[in-house]
């Protein structure tokens, strides 16, 4: 077992990159809460509705703690009753551990509730005292065969595959999240494979489906980058053979009915599928 | 950091023992006899200017703020126009009593009882007082523990809050006198309403001109001092303070230094002109921010020196002492003179009203851990975070500071008193709990009221268990009610018979005071009586707010109806002659019963089943009381105040059906009963909080004891900050924590020596641990100590 890293020797910032702070969102945990989007992601999703997050350090997106704690502190009174808190998101989040440390740490002092959104991709002994400040944390699984994972995120998944694991050994409550994309993940496969793992590791974690939109995808035409359906022709043109897969036309919105045949087969598997809609 | 400066006077404050000085008497007492004929107002108003003129003067080493009432540092002071008997009665064995001994020498004794007593006999309150009192009024109301008033008997009233900010800072006591002058010219002496007024601005010019002599006499000696000083540094304080002194009271202060030097000189004013109780500060960091805030600006002060001021200002506040008869010790315990101050909480306009010096208040409390001032704070709903932080981080440090109360209900109290709305929004603390405005006349502990007693006339034919005594109506026995219906129908009416023996007790004493003892000196300090041209004894002030009634036993009392209710009518457990005989013999052959009576629903534990009781009780409290007018014709109030009020009237009291033995201490203000809160702080708030508090005018008070683990840390502290804001959501009006542990107490009760300066909260303020009797030490440790919310 890799030795527990020492608090003092951890790394803090009272200044990070925000991309957005959103008051009274209710989507992201229990109640009415501030979500922090922070800057900077190690992954590249093709389908990402956030593609302005993926670069960091911007000037422009510079906040002290302090400065973040003053908008923070004006919706505190609102968390009250409603089991609210903070849900630190991104881009993803780990990927400024400093500051988030600096935030995680004010924050709890100060009693609020907090979750994490994660892709799950970073080292797990360094942001392990960050996590265990949680009281619920999203955890990301987005495709478990890997050779897929690598086409559409830009990373392997074994890491993040691991990190679940450990994830599930805090004690914390867990959301795994799958974002359903039609042409990307939302084949049976990829479910059956999904909660035969959390089954198997993470037993107590709950199951989220977030059906795929399209929001955001003007920000791509914006940047100059190539837009999701680009990318995604581009990926159709690499030699893909998964079990169960196959590519569709272009990424969609999975029908009701099919996200409504997924959590019949999480049931099957004894995971209970949850939803902050 | 606290300097060395303050960590001395702090070590004296704390290892010496108050003495009593005989000068202030004297001087009283010797200008008494010269003054014989003349208008009350205008003897009263001599006698303070003679003491002023003649009363030692005293600048103690390392003083920076200065002005003493006696010739000791921790002093105290006789005020014989009020009583001299209890003091003749007790003086001699004051060093041995169990609750607030003072030092008092046989040479002292010996001089007052020679000197100054016999002048007195027959012209004290006191003696005026009980003369007065019907015979069965009398029989409930005097040393009974059943009604007690006797601070408003054998005592000043006090109980006043100084105007600084609109009278006088910006007036000084040299435009005071101006202002009465100009007064006087506009009245002609032909009028007889007029002489008695142009007698009060008389009276207002003397006590006046008599605190400025006492300020410029200080400074005159402290000239005297620096030119004797080798110390430098000590030489040039010397100045400034002679400086000063020449300045305040007189004119309006320029500077944060002088603004607290008035202050203190407000002070010495009252107490010399009537040794009173809750003399409150009020709302210190809105009035002294302004003077802080410009030195800084101007480059005046620094923060560290203004720290310093703050908290040589805490140690003037407790080293003079409240002497007060061995009763009213009791009631009062811990040489408490309930001198609250508060910060915190909404500025007239509705804006929050923190500030540096909001801070400094909260941070002297915890670096001196002085029991004075009564440190109050208002929270509101929208409250800087900061600022709930700053107080519960003061709470985890186990002082019983701060108390704890909500601006909003705060407010309403006042509005439901009659009070404008800005003026309710500028409220203040007075004594422990009691919602109070600097523009304001009110007896804010008129008396105690011993709820338990009704439930022992009512089951006890009218009375008292103890003694046998027939002290409440007659009532037929017990054995014979047939209903619960009929046993509450008993205790309202015994109940009732109590309320109106208290409204007789407070309207008497009232017209004694106006006749016998106005107060120009205080009411000088608000600006009304000025206007007017009244005494605040009088009327003067611009709100004159009934007196305030206070239950004490609420728990007890609604805990025994629970039972009797639940054993004899719903279970038939027992019956109610067997109940009776149960508490006659105190449990004695009963401890089967008692179990069972235990077992019933306790107050303070969010069940329905009592706590409706409670309410019900509550509220016919506040319409019965609420029924009666004060001399003034303002409606009585009502309060569930603490003080230690608990413990003498429990032992006044026999068995009571909750289980409870006899002599036991009652419960206190709307606190459950020591360990009968067996759920969590959580359930014991909201049953406080059924009680609708807002129609209390004069205050509610819940004491909670916290294990300290709960609030070691930062988060701990953010979630009781929580809690009380939730608390205070459902409308409650106070709450104040004690987190030391009993194993601290105990280790207190055993080695008081190392223990001094241990704060602990007894109910509505904080003293030393040490200084409390044993009995109030046990009832102490007895409280629910919750160890999760």
């Amino acid at each position: 077992m890799p030795k527990k890293i020492q608090s003092s020797a951890l790394l803090r910032e009272e200044t990070g990159y925000v991309m957005q702070l959103q008051n009274f969102s209710v989507n992201d945990g229990e109640g009415i809460r501030t979500t922090i989007f922070l800057c900077g992601c190690p992954l590249h999703c093709i389908w990402c509705c956030n593609p302005e997050n993926m670069a960091y350090r911007d000037k422009a997106h510079k906040m002290t703690l302090q400065e973040v704690e003053a908008v923070v502190s004006r919706q505190a009174l609102f968390f009250r009753r409603c089991d609210g808190g903070i849900t630190f998101s991104g881009g993803e989040a780990t990927i400024q551990q400093g500051f988030l440390r600096s935030m995680t740490e004010r924050f709890y002092d100060k009693g609020y509730k907090l979750s994490i959104e994660t892709c799950g991709y970073f080292n797990f002994e360094q942001v392990r005292d960050i996590l265990e400040k949680m009281d619920l944390i999203f955890f990301d699984l987005k495709l478990m065969d890997d050779r897929l994972h690598q086409s559409f995120t830009g990373v392997s998944n074994q890491i993040i595959k691991e990190n679940l694991k450990k994830v599930g050994q805090l004690g914390i409550p867990l959301v795994v999240r799958i974002p359903v994309i039609v042409g990307v993940n939302a084949f049976e496969n990829n479910i059956h494979a999904t909660c035969s793992f959390l089954q198997k590791y993470v037993p107590e974690a709950k199951l989220e489906f977030l059906p795929y939109h399209k929001l955001g995808m003007d920000k791509y035409e914006k940047l100059g980058m190539p837009t999701p359906d680009e990318q995604y022709e581009s990926i159709r043109k690499e030699d893909i053979a998964v079990s169960g897969f196959s590519f569709a036309a272009r990424m969609t919105t999975p029908s009701e009915e099919l996200l409504s045949a997924f959590s019949d087969i999480a049931r099957a598997y004894h995971i209970d599928t949850i939803s902050f809609r | 950091m606290i300097t060395q400066r303050i960590e001395k006077i702090r070590l004296n404050y704390v290892n010496s023992k108050p003495c009593i000085s005989t000068e202030r008497a004297q001087l009283f007492t010797e200008s008494h006899k010269k003054t014989e004929g003349k208008p009350v107002c205008i003897r009263r108003a001599q006698a303070f200017y003679d003491t002023c003129a003649n009363l030692g003067v005293h600048i103690f080493e390392g003083e920076l703020i200065v002005g003493a009432i006696g010739e000791f540092r921790k002093c105290g002071i006789l005020t014989p126009e009020f009583s001299w008997k209890w003091v003749d009665r007790e003086m001699d064995t004051f060093s041995d009593r169990a609750q607030d001994p003072y030092v008092m020498t046989k040479e002292q004794c010996e001089y007052v009882r020679k000197e100054i007593f016999p002048y007195w006999k027959g012209k004290s309150l006191e003696e005026a007082f009980l003369a007065r009192l019907p015979e069965d009024t009398a029989k409930i109301g005097v040393d009974t523990g059943i009604l007690d008033n006797d601070s408003k008997w054998r005592q000043a009233v006090g109980e006043v809050t100084p105007d600084y900010q609109d009278q006088l800072f910006p007036k000084g006591f040299g435009g005071i006198i101006r202002e009465a002058e100009e007064k006087k010219a506009a009245l002609s002496y032909a009028d007889a309403d007029s002489q008695e007024k142009m007698e009060f601005y008389d009276s207002v010019i003397l006590t006046s001109k008599g605190i400025i002599l006492y300020a410029n006499r200080y400074a005159d000696e402290a000239e005297r001092l620096a030119k004797i000083e080798k110390d430098e540094k000590r030489r040039q304080e010397l100045l400034v303070i002679a400086s000063n002194c020449r300045k305040v009271p007189e004119h309006s202060p320029e500077t944060f230094y002088e603004a607290l030097q008035f202050m203190w000189f407000t002070q010495i004013g009252g107490i010399l002109s009537e040794n009173p109780l809750s003399l409150n500060p009020g709302r210190f960091d809105q009035y002294t921010d302004p003077y802080y805030e410009e030195d800084l600006a101007k480059k005046r002060i620094t923060p560290e020196f203004a720290q310093e001021l703050v908290d040589a200002l805490w140690l003037k506040y407790s080293e003079w002492v409240w002497t007060i008869s061995a009763n009213t010790a009791d009631y009062f315990a811990g040489y408490n003179q309930f001198q609250n101050l508060t910060v915190g909480g909404k500025k007239r306009d509705g804006s929050d009203g923190t500030n540096a010096m909001t801070y400094m208040a909260l941070k002297a409390t915890e670096e001196t851990k002085t029991h004075q001032p009564g440190l109050s704070v208002r929270v509101h709903q929208d409250c800087p975070e900061e600022f709930m932080a700053a107080v519960t981080h003061l709470v985890s440090t186990g002082t019983g500071f701060p108390a704890i109360h909500n601006d909003s209900a705060g407010y309403q109290m006042l509005i439901n008193a009659g009070y404008e709305p800005d003026d309710a929004r500028d409220w203040n603390n007075c004594g422990c709990v009691v919602p109070h405005f600097r523009k304001t006349g009110e007896w804010t502990a008129a008396v105690n009221m011993n709820f338990g007693s009704a439930i022992e006339y009512a089951l006890n034919e009218g009375k008292s268990l103890m003694t046998g005594k027939q002290m409440g109506l007659t009532e037929k026995p017990a054995a014979e009610f047939t209903s619960y219906g009929e046993v509450e129908e008993a205790f309202f009416r015994q109940f009732k018979n109590l309320c109106y023996h208290s409204i007789v007790l407070t309207t008497t004493a009232q017209r004694i005071h106006k006749e016998m003892v106005p107060r120009p000196f205080l009411s000088s300090c608000i600006e009304a009586c000025m206007e007017k041209g009244v005494d605040l004894s009088k009327g003067g002030a611009k709100y004159n707010v009934g007196p305030v009634i206070t239950g004490i036993g609420l728990a007890v009392t609604a805990n025994s109806l629970a039972a009797v209710k639940k054993l004899v009518f719903e279970e038939q457990v027992c019956t109610m002659g067997e109940l009776v005989q149960a508490l006659r013999a105190d449990w004695e052959g009963y401890e089967w019963l008692r179990k069972k009576a235990q077992a019933v629903p306790k107050y303070g534990n969010d069940d329905p089943y009592v706590d409706q009781i409670a309410v019900k009780i509550a509220n016919f409290f506040y319409h019965e009381i609420h029924g009666y007018k004060d001399i003034f014709g303002a409606p009585f109030t009502t309060a569930f105040m603490g003080i230690s009020n608990y413990i003498p009237m429990g032992r006044v009291l026999g068995a009571t059906p909750c289980g409870r033995k006899c002599g036991e201490p009652s419960s206190e203000g709307v606190s459950p009963y020591v360990g009968s809160d067996t759920s969590t702080p959580l359930a014991a708030m909201r049953s406080a909080a059924k009680l609708n508090q807002e129609v209390h005018s004069g205050g509610t008070l819940l004491n909670l004891r916290l294990n300290q683990e709960l609030v070691s840390t930062k988060r701990g502290q953010a979630n009781l900050g929580a809690t009380i804001q939730n608390f205070f959501s459902l409308g409650a009006f106070h709450v104040q924590f004690n987190t030391l542990s009993s194993k601290v107490l105990r280790a207190a009760q055993e080695k008081p020596e190392d223990y001094r300066d241990l704060l602990v909260r007894v109910a509505g303020y904080s003293t030393q641990f040490v200084n409390l009797s044993k009995s109030l030490q046990d009832a102490i440790i007895a409280r629910t100590e919750h160890a999760e919310f």
